[in-house]
């Protein structure tokens, strides 16, 4: 066992795991930050996704030894003060999840992989979540809400606060 | 209709309650609990599919620094209480039982057959211990094939059954099949399988039981689609009192009907928390999942059909074989509703159908999203065949064999009337959506340049519930319970024993209640999850729509009664003068009277009023379905085949479907894409494969395929206009219907796509390879 | 699915690994990426006694080119190797085949050495590097040995790398005026490991073939050159008819291994798809690069 000291959430954060504790356990049972899923524990399916260093990770296959003095960030950090950044908001306006357990990975690779491709078309976006296994939803209303919130950061409302409350919504009376 | 309230959220894309934590990582699934004193459990698992436990040496195991305790099957016998599985005894398997264990004792029947309990401070520990267990095992010979299990050589898996039967062949007969066998224009014969895959929920079974030692009770932290089955499973199991057994549940990762009652897994871990007086937590890890907690669907038809020149379907004889697996469960009751089902919403005027349900050394079967639906992939698939051999429009045939909706409705050669059924509607629909011949001449003009487009339909209606039976409801899933409260701060609370895991009952529900009783949205809490504070229920069979929509607007509808009766000795006006809106209670026209629902509660609770005034505000509200109904639709996909590798695209995917009355429009959408999504897998990707030992090879995510955000297309979808049965409540399911037509949409594309080569499919999996093999086969003759 | 126990070294430096592997040997595992060591720890299928992790020996990461060459250290990033310019320009077949491994949270911690090192026969480096003969340095404690692709593919998932040796860079010939390049798979989904895939390049000078290169991923226990249908391919003239007889010579006598994802007959007929497909697509690249 090796002391670490890494930075989640922007909090710096020290323990001691064991060499073989991947990083996922490392977040979920030592800083009890159960926001990040296992849903394989074999790199494919992507529920277990963070962002290291400004890069999205699959946190099952590093091991928590080697995130050390690493910049994380997983989705409990991805807010600040408990709102919603502009990915969720545009995923809640869409519909886009049901069960939720896929939910974590998949916000944080569509995080990231917005961060570097702003413009990125349907088919980009397919691909680029195409290592995040969803089960429920047939991924459709995932994609919207990810070209939603990509429509939204090219021209953000003014008007509109920049974190939506936690809070339900007002009903939204589309139908 | 009742009058409605002013605020209209039924029918709506009200967005969802339960998203704020889900999109936060606030979600609680079971792994994320984490109790005082709580252990951690794995299993040793067989590596063979068949054999004998000689012996089993957990000594190694046991002074393994971290690991508590190390139980065998045996000893878990010794503090486990024998019975049949808790699911079966609710809904009434019969035939003969196999006895079994929670773990394997003398023989273990599948690869992956748990063969003892290792409990430890981590996960990592306990799989430490388990490496450590030594068990020796003597092979025998692995019944991997329903025709080998069908023999009375095999060996028989469960030595008091004498053989690897799990239900006797029997046979029924529906009208005059003989005769209309005989009159037929011509008979054909077919012989159709569908493979066995499974569920893949993205969280996999698992709890944490928590054994009180002083005062004897249970707590089990579930994830399950019934908290009150899981509490009956855990019970009979462990032998303890219901009312010292509670079960309570948190967010669910999926489940598609695999996490109903309690596993072996589950009951050995409850029952070691007890042995131990600690909590002990197991998940159980992918490899688990798709290997030992249980698959679906291999099912295989030897059919005949009886059919005039002209297309019509007139009769169907069917022998079924289904693979149970090893320890037998809900399998066996899976013959009966595809009997049942089989005429669909078609003319049939005779079907004989008989079946056999087999033991083998695999996974059990388990149920998975429509259990039944190869009746529909049956079905569809040979109507398409029919079309061809006789020169008829695959539509054509479908519109002709329809039955016609009449008043009385056309009644099921099996039994089941048939009101309300758009199926016509939705064939006709699907050729406005898709412009057919221009399809055949694009599709023409691409086989010049030697490429493959296809088009297929299909059409399929879901009991959900299904219409009202003259019989009555029937059964502890006959009725819908749910306590409605209304809360001293205002907010309208709904009890009900349903467990979402995904289908947004915290959100439909409280959109119904919202609008039937008059309160805001945000001000109706969906209870779920313990079962000590909720009613009897569980959410399956795609029937929550209707029954517990249903008891939410005529529980809502009761208790607004019993509100505006104790508001009337309150504001001393007629009930007949009072109304709620927007959450409060006032005099219509005055708006000045008005007083917030809170408000109400609080004087009730104050018991100002004495015993001559029902100040209890809360309801006790039951449904039973009303007239019920079918949902149903039909599907068309387009697809191209690349005949070099066998790669199949889905280029478009339309669907016209009813589903009666929609609560979320939005969620409706999700629940049909997501079963698409499961049905484009089984064709193109997903299978439970074994080899002839018995070994699985589908046991990690490299192997078992599901379909990923490149291989489902946006599907279009068209919400029919419905039939309505019901004065109130037309909310129909929608759970299944996806995942049990979209097959047989996409194999009749893919068999139009290899037209040209002359290949015809009577299989559900097509994967590259096999698809290269068919059209080789054509080639050869 | 956790890991088992294992011991732990992470080394500074070149010297340092070489020393752990020296004084481990077979009972080490080098991790790299982690992106393939890490799931079969998880699944128990590899059992080493230590990990030597290279991620802190920094002297192992870079790009650089010169003398028609691009070397790329062992560590350097798949992602980095993806987002580089001098890949791009000078090593395009490299560049065609990056993009096709895993998914992006794959290739932010995989590593061009590691895959390489780990040497599956289905996964897209092995048969690049096979294909552009490229060569392979490693450090050991007698010092440093370069070994030519045709060399260090010895086995499924078994390298030439001694057990005492580092893998700490590898060189790819920089491709050379009228080149064309395509890499193809055919994979069940985006991103899986290829059931057959192919590694094209061809060089054409004044209308003919000067240079031929198909090199296979999936049909063997090694990345395989299809020799034979390279050595048609030279000196004629692009077209379909060569194409369909460079695809039979390039599959008439391979024996490719079954499994669930494809028969052997099947792995023969994508094969021979991809020789028809890719060689067509390099040849129609070539004419871009001058």
């Amino acid at each position: 066992m090796a002391d670490i000291t890494l930075r989640v959430n922007g909090a710096a954060c020290t323990g001691s795991p064991e060499a073989r504790k991947t990083l996922a356990d490392f977040l979920r049972d030592d800083l009890n930050l159960t926001g990040t899923h296992l849903g394989c524990e074999h790199g494919v399916c992507g529920a277990c996704t963070v962002i290291v260093d400004g890069r999205a990770v699959r946190s099952c296959l590093m091991l928590a030894v080697q995130a050390a003095g690493s910049e994380v960030t997983t989705i409990e950090g991805l807010a600040p003060d408990g709102g919603l950044g502009t990915v969720q908001q545009a995923m809640w306006d869409s519909h886009s999840f049901q069960c939720g357990f896929c939910t974590p990975g998949m916000v944080m690779q569509a995080v990231a992989f917005l961060g570097d491709h702003p413009d990125a078309d349907e088919r980009q976006i397919r691909e680029a979540l195409s290592g995040n296994i969803c089960r429920c939803t047939g991924y459709q209303s995932i994609i919207d809400g990810v070209l939603l919130a990509a429509e939204r950061s090219a021209s953000p409302d003014p008007a509109a606060p920049p974190n939506a409350s936690p809070d339900p919504a007002p009903p939204n009376r589309e139908h | 209709m009742a009058a409605i309230a002013a605020e209209r959220y039924t029918g709506a894309n009200i967005k969802r309650s339960e998203d704020p934590r889900i999109l936060t990582g606030a979600g609680r699934y079971v792994d994320d609990i984490k109790l005082p004193g709580m252990l951690h459990a794995a299993f040793v698992r067989s590596p063979l599919a068949h054999a004998l436990v000689l012996s089993i040496d957990v000594s190694a195991a046991r002074a393994l620094p971290g690991v508590v305790a190390v139980l065998t099957g045996a000893e878990l016998e010794e503090i486990t209480v024998p019975g049949p599985d808790a699911l079966m005894a609710l809904i009434g398997g019969e035939g003969p039982t196999p006895e079994f264990t929670l773990l394997a004792t003398d023989k273990v029947r599948f690869a992956g057959d748990p063969v003892a309990l290792v409990i430890a401070e981590s996960r990592y520990v306990a799989e430490d211990g388990c490496e450590l267990v030594e068990v020796e095992y003597e092979d025998l010979p692995p019944v991997t094939h329903a025709s080998f299990a069908l023999d009375p050589s095999s060996p028989p898996l469960f030595a008091n059954l004498g053989d690897n039967i799990a239900r006797p062949h029997t046979r029924s007969e529906f009208g005059d099949v003989s005769a209309t066998f005989a009159d037929a224009d011509r008979v054909m014969d077919f012989r159709i399988s569908v493979h066995r895959h499974q569920n893949v929920p993205m969280e996999g079974r698992g709890c944490v039981a928590s054994y009180d030692t002083g005062p004897g009770v249970m707590t089990v932290h579930a994830a399950t689609q019934s908290v009150h089955v899981t509490k009956i499973a855990v019970a009979m199991r462990l032998g303890m009192e219901q009312d010292k057994v509670r079960v309570v549940a948190g967010d669910i990762g999926g489940s598609f009907g695999l996490k109903i009652g309690a596993s072996r897994e589950e009951l050995a871990v409850a029952a070691a928390s007890r042995a131990l007086g600690r909590p002990v937590k197991w998940v159980e890890d992918r490899g688990e999942n798709l290997t030992a907690s249980g698959q679906a669907r291999e099912e295989s038809f030897d059919v005949r059909a009886a059919v005039s020149n002209d297309g019509d379907l007139l009769g169907l004889d069917v022998k079924m074989i289904i693979d149970t697996g090893a320890y037998p469960g809900l399998g066996v009751t899976v013959p009966a509703i595809v009997e049942e089902m089989l005429p669909g919403p078609y003319k049939l005027a005779a079907l004989g159908f008989e079946s056999t349900a087999v033991i083998t050394n695999k996974a059990t079967y388990v149920a998975y999203r429509g259990p039944w639906a190869s009746e529909t992939f049956l079905r569809e698939r040979i109507l398409d065949v029919i079309a061809k051999d006789l020169g008829l429009d695959p539509l054509e045939i479908r519109l002709r064999n329809v039955a016609p909706r009449t008043d009385p409705p056309a009644v099921m050669i099996t039994g089941r009337p048939l009101p309300g059924v758009t199926t016509r509607e939705s064939l006709e629909r699907i050729a406005q959506l898709v412009d057919f011949p221009a399809f055949r001449r694009r599709q023409a003009e691409a086989r010049e340049r030697g490429r493959y487009l296809g088009i297929g339909m299909a059409t399929f209606i879901e009991a959900a519930p299904g219409p009202r039976s003259p019989e009555g409801p029937s059964g502890p899933l006959g009725i819908e319970s749910m306590r409605l409260r209304l809360e001293e701060d205002g907010i309208v609370a709904l009890f009900t024993g349903q467990m979402p895991h995904g289908q947004s009952h915290q959100t439909t529900l409280a959109q119904i209640a919202a609008d039937e009783f008059g309160v805001p949205f945000e001000q109706v809490r969906v209870v779920v999850g313990d079962t000590d504070v909720v009613p009897f229920g569980l959410t399956g069979g795609s029937r929550s729509a209707t029954m517990t929509g249903g008891v939410a607007l005529h529980g809502a509808r009761q208790l607004k009664a019993k509100v505006l009766d104790f508001a009337s000795h309150l504001m001393e006006a007629s009930v007949r003068d009072l109304q709620i809106t927007d959450g409060r209670v006032w005099v219509r026209g005055d708006p000045a009277s008005a007083i917030g629902v809170g408000e109400v509660a609080r004087r009730a609770a104050s018991g100002q009023f004495g015993s001559g005034v029902d100040a209890s505000l809360e309801v006790e509200a039951a449904f039973d379905g009303g007239e019920g109904g079918w949902s149903g639709g039909s599907h068309c996909a387009i697809v191209e085949v690349d005949v070099e590798t066998g790669i199949v695209t889905v280029e478009r995917y339309v669907v016209a479907e009813d589903c009666g009355a929609l609560i979320n429009p939005a969620i409706v959408e999700g629940q049909i894409r997501g079963g698409i999504a499961q049905g484009i897998g089984a064709v193109l990707l997903e299978r439970s494969a074994y080899d002839e030992d018995g070994n699985c090879q589908s046991a990690t995510f490299m192997d078992y395929l599901v379909p990923t955000a490149c291989d489902i297309p946006r599907i279009e979808i068209e919400h029919l206009e419905t039939v309505a049965l019901d004065a109130d409540v037309n909310f129909r399911g929608v759970g299944e219907g996806g995942m049990i037509v979209a097959p047989p949409t996409v194999v009749n594309a893919i068999e139009d796509a290899l037209s040209p080569f002359g290949v015809r499919i009577y299989e559900q999996h097509l994967p590259p390879a096999r698809i290269l093999e068919l059209i080789a086969a054509m080639s050869a003759d | 699915m956790k890991l088992p126990p294992v011991d732990y070294e992470a080394p500074r430096t070149v010297s340092e690994a070489v020393e752990l592997l020296a004084e481990h040997e077979d009972d080490a595992s080098v991790l790299a990426g982690g992106q393939s060591l890490i799931p079969l720890l998880a699944l128990r299928l590899a059992r080493p006694a230590v990990l030597i992790d290279i991620n802190g020996v920094t002297e192992l990461s870079g790009v650089s080119a010169a003398d028609g060459c691009v070397a790329i250290g062992a560590m350097t990033r798949e992602y980095v190797a993806e987002e580089s310019g001098t890949v791009t320009d000078d090593v395009p077949l490299l560049a065609a085949a990056l993009p096709l491994i895993g998914h992006e949270a794959i290739r932010s911690r995989g590593t061009v050495g590691g895959s390489l090192a780990h040497a599956d026969p289905a996964a897209e480096l092995p048969a690049v590097a096979r294909a552009l003969d490229a060569e392979f340095v490693v450090r050991g404690p007698s010092g440093e040995r370069v070994i030519p692709a045709a060399e260090w593919f010895e086995g499924y998932l078994t390298t030439s790398r001694r057990p005492d040796e580092l893998l700490t860079e590898v060189r790819f010939p920089a491709a050379g005026p009228g080149t064309g390049v395509s890499f193809q798979e055919v994979a069940r989904r985006h991103g899986d490991f290829a059931i057959v895939g192919l590694a094209a390049s061809l060089t054409l000078s004044e209308g003919a073939i000067s240079d031929a290169r198909l090199a296979f991923a999936g049909l063997s226990d090694v990345p395989v050159r299809a020799g034979d249908a390279e050595d048609l391919l030279v000196g004629e003239t692009p077209s379909a008819e060569l194409f369909e007889e460079a695809a039979r010579r390039a599959t008439d006598d391979i024996d490719p291994p079954a499994d669930l994802h494809g028969s052997a007959d099947y792995r023969k007929k994508a094969a021979a798809a991809l020789v028809r497909r890719s060689l067509r697509a390099a040849a129609d690249n070539a004419g871009e690069r001058q």
